[in-house]
């Protein structure tokens, strides 16, 4: 009696879910028969006509659609990968100032994670390419004899040249993500019980090495999980480089749809492209926590 | 006195306790009163706040008709009214019962002063904009959202392979797409997916597409909820006699709801923040406005007192909101211990 319930309850609803969507897929039918669209990937191998400001692989527009999708794929993980290691590098300092003796910086670094966590990203975004770069005064901020430039063209580095999109979009992830990096960090360290810090202290380690072999290694395994999901949501947050005019593989394809209107298609293609990257993300965070666990088994 | 050398020995321990504090703390005194100094300095003196202040019924109410912005500034106070009753009012207990209720009310009441009809004069979607814009879109796509997330994370955790693969596919897709995709290409295929004829404004569009992405997240946070409450009490009330609808509502909802309140209230605010988004797909909320404003000959360059000022304000609703937020799961814990 009660299997017999169970399976007429799930039938049920898996007849509504299949009914509702056929009702779905049938009216797209008809919408996009009226429309004369259809679904076809064919338009992926004609030439894009449209170009890039930046490609790390040569680009030309009489290249295909699909070789513009992957620059941009390219683009998004150029950006993501760079903003997850300076968002990593500032949400650590955020965080340990957070957690620090020195209540002055713990004042500090409170305030920078409230005001950049209140704030959306995306008007933090426009701040940095409007206000930061964009409207600069005298269009250069710091010049230092052509080793170092921050001007409105970007960032310039003894020749290694970022546009100003790409710094902008680099320094608004990174500062953001930062924040929240740092409170993950934060509730890491918190996570080894206080009676560690004074086992170190009584042992007569010193404070950095009590620190670096005692606490860090036991906050680890809490820090990298909340790490992990941080990266991923650098990685979907990463698509507002159209707020600034970056060509990542969001804006490509907002490109390409705004030209052949295939929004179908353009969808499918990035949401393979975002499995892409997270699968790409949460493996290798995955192969550093083994890498992690392991060290400490053999320590 | 004594409270002086209190605090006095308190800084000195916290801040000068050995050399490397003491530069520190010196060094950051200093860049401190540095940036303080420019940020007064800028504020009085160097920016001009008329971009502000000239245009504060737009920040408000968008492109809503002038002699109607009563209605939206209406909705606007109650909410605030509401917020104010909530957290200093008196403690009775009809106040207190009625207030979640009264909550729930304002969004048709929000929606009945926007749009208009029975007496007041209909007004089109296309006109609203600005903080109250923001705000509704925030409003509705919680309140839909939520019980679609509930369903999710008690079908992600049913023993029915199917509807739980089902919702485990749906849940895990739409936390791996980023937000700005959803919203773009809900503004675009939805029509495509509804009969012909049929057609939703932008505003519910985006309404739509919000509560679909954010019911994934929602229903991952009760899921932990859920996962949390022991079998023993499942064992229980099986043993009490309830059926499988009864523990679900009596029992596990309830609890699982508690225990995930603090996330709860943590996607709500991000949900408000991320309204934002629609700045760049076409609705006048709140940093739309800002754009419009800034692509407007008489104010431009004027990036710098227009994102200080937006960003204050998004400050401030979410500040209001967390505090909010942090009242809620209190009185929560004290109605606990009640029992």
């Amino acid at each position: 009696m009660k299997i017999n319930q169970k399976l007429f309850f799930q039938l049920g609803i898996v007849i509504l879910f299949f009914g509702l969507i056929g009702i779905l897929i049938n009216n797209l039918t008809i919408n996009l028969i009226r429309t004369g669209l259809g679904i076809n990937f064919s338009w992926l191998f004609k030439p894009a006509s449209f170009a890039l400001a930046e490609h790390p692989l040569p680009y030309s527009s009489s290249d295909s659609y699909a070789w513009a999708l992957f620059i941009g794929w390219l683009n998004s993980l150029q950006v993501i990968v760079s903003s997850l290691l300076l968002a990593t590098f500032l949400g650590i300092l955020v965080g340990f100032a957070r957690t620090g003796k020195n209540s002055l910086l713990g004042i500090i670094s409170a305030g920078y994670i409230t005001i950049i966590r209140q704030t959306p990203l995306l008007l933090q975004l426009m701040f940095w390419y409007f206000v930061g770069f964009l409207g600069l005064k005298d269009n250069v901020l710091i010049h230092i004899k052509d080793i170092f430039i921050i001007s409105n063209q970007g960032i310039e580095l003894s020749g290694f040249k970022l546009s100003s999109e790409f710094s902008a979009l680099l320094l608004g992830l990174s500062i953001f993500t930062s924040a929240y990096i740092a409170e993950v960090i934060r509730g890491g360290i918190l996570s080894v019980p206080r009676g560690q810090w004074e086992a170190y202290r009584s042992l007569g380690l010193s404070e950095r090495k009590g620190l670096i072999s005692i606490i860090i290694p036991q906050a680890l395994p809490a820090i990298i999980p909340g790490l992990t999901s941080q990266y991923l949501n650098l990685a979907k947050n990463s698509t507002l480089a159209i707020a600034v005019g970056y060509s990542d593989i969001y804006a490509i394809n907002d490109t390409i749809i705004n030209q052949t209107g295939r929004a179908i298609e353009c969808f499918l293609i990035l949401l393979t492209s975002f499995l892409l990257l997270n699968l790409l993300i949460s493996n290798s965070m995955e192969i550093i926590n083994r890498i992690i666990i392991n060290s400490r088994k053999y320590n | 006195m004594t409270l002086i050398i209190f605090l006095f020995q308190r800084l000195r321990k916290t801040l000068f306790s050995n050399l490397s504090n003491s530069i520190i703390s010196l060094i950051f005194i200093l860049i401190i009163s540095l940036v303080c100094l420019n940020t007064f300095r800028w504020l009085i003196f160097k920016a001009n706040w008329t971009v502000v202040t000239s245009n504060l019924p737009l920040y408000a109410f968008g492109s809503f008709p002038p002699n109607e912005r009563w209605r939206p500034a209406t909705w606007i106070i109650i909410l605030f009214l509401l917020s104010i009753i909530t957290l200093f009012g008196p403690g009775w207990k009809w106040l207190r019962k009625n207030l979640l209720i009264s909550w729930v009310a304002t969004i048709p009441l929000g929606l009945y002063l926007l749009y208009g009809g029975f007496g007041l004069s209909p007004i089109m979607s296309r006109h609203w904009g600005g903080l109250t814009l923001t705000i509704l879109l925030t409003a509705c796509s919680s309140l839909l959202s939520l019980p679609l997330g509930i369903i999710l994370a008690l079908f992600r955790q049913s023993s029915l392979p199917l509807i739980q693969k089902l919702s485990s596919f749906y849940i895990d897709v739409m936390r791996a797409i980023p937000l700005i995709a959803v919203l773009f290409f809900g503004q675009l295929l939805i029509p495509l997916f509804l009969p012909v004829g049929i057609e939703v404004d932008r505003v519910w569009r985006a309404i739509f597409a919000f509560t679909l992405f954010v019911s994934a997240y929602i229903a991952e946070d009760i899921r932990g909820g859920l996962q949390s409450i022991p079998r023993t009490q499942i064992e229980a009330a099986n043993s009490l006699g309830l059926n499988q609808f009864q523990i679900i509502q009596l029992i596990l909802i309830p609890q699982a709801l508690r225990i995930a309140l603090p996330a709860l209230t943590n996607q709500s605010i991000g949900l408000f923040q991320n309204t934002s988004l629609m700045a760049i797909l076409g609705l006048v909320e709140l940093l739309g406005v800002g754009r419009s404003i800034l692509a407007n000959p008489e104010f431009i360059g004027q990036y710098i007192e227009v994102y200080v000022w937006l960003a204050c304000v998004y400050w401030m609703v979410c500040t209001i909101m967390a505090v909010l937020a942090r009242h809620l799961e209190q009185r929560m814990t004290i109605n606990q211990a009640n029992f």
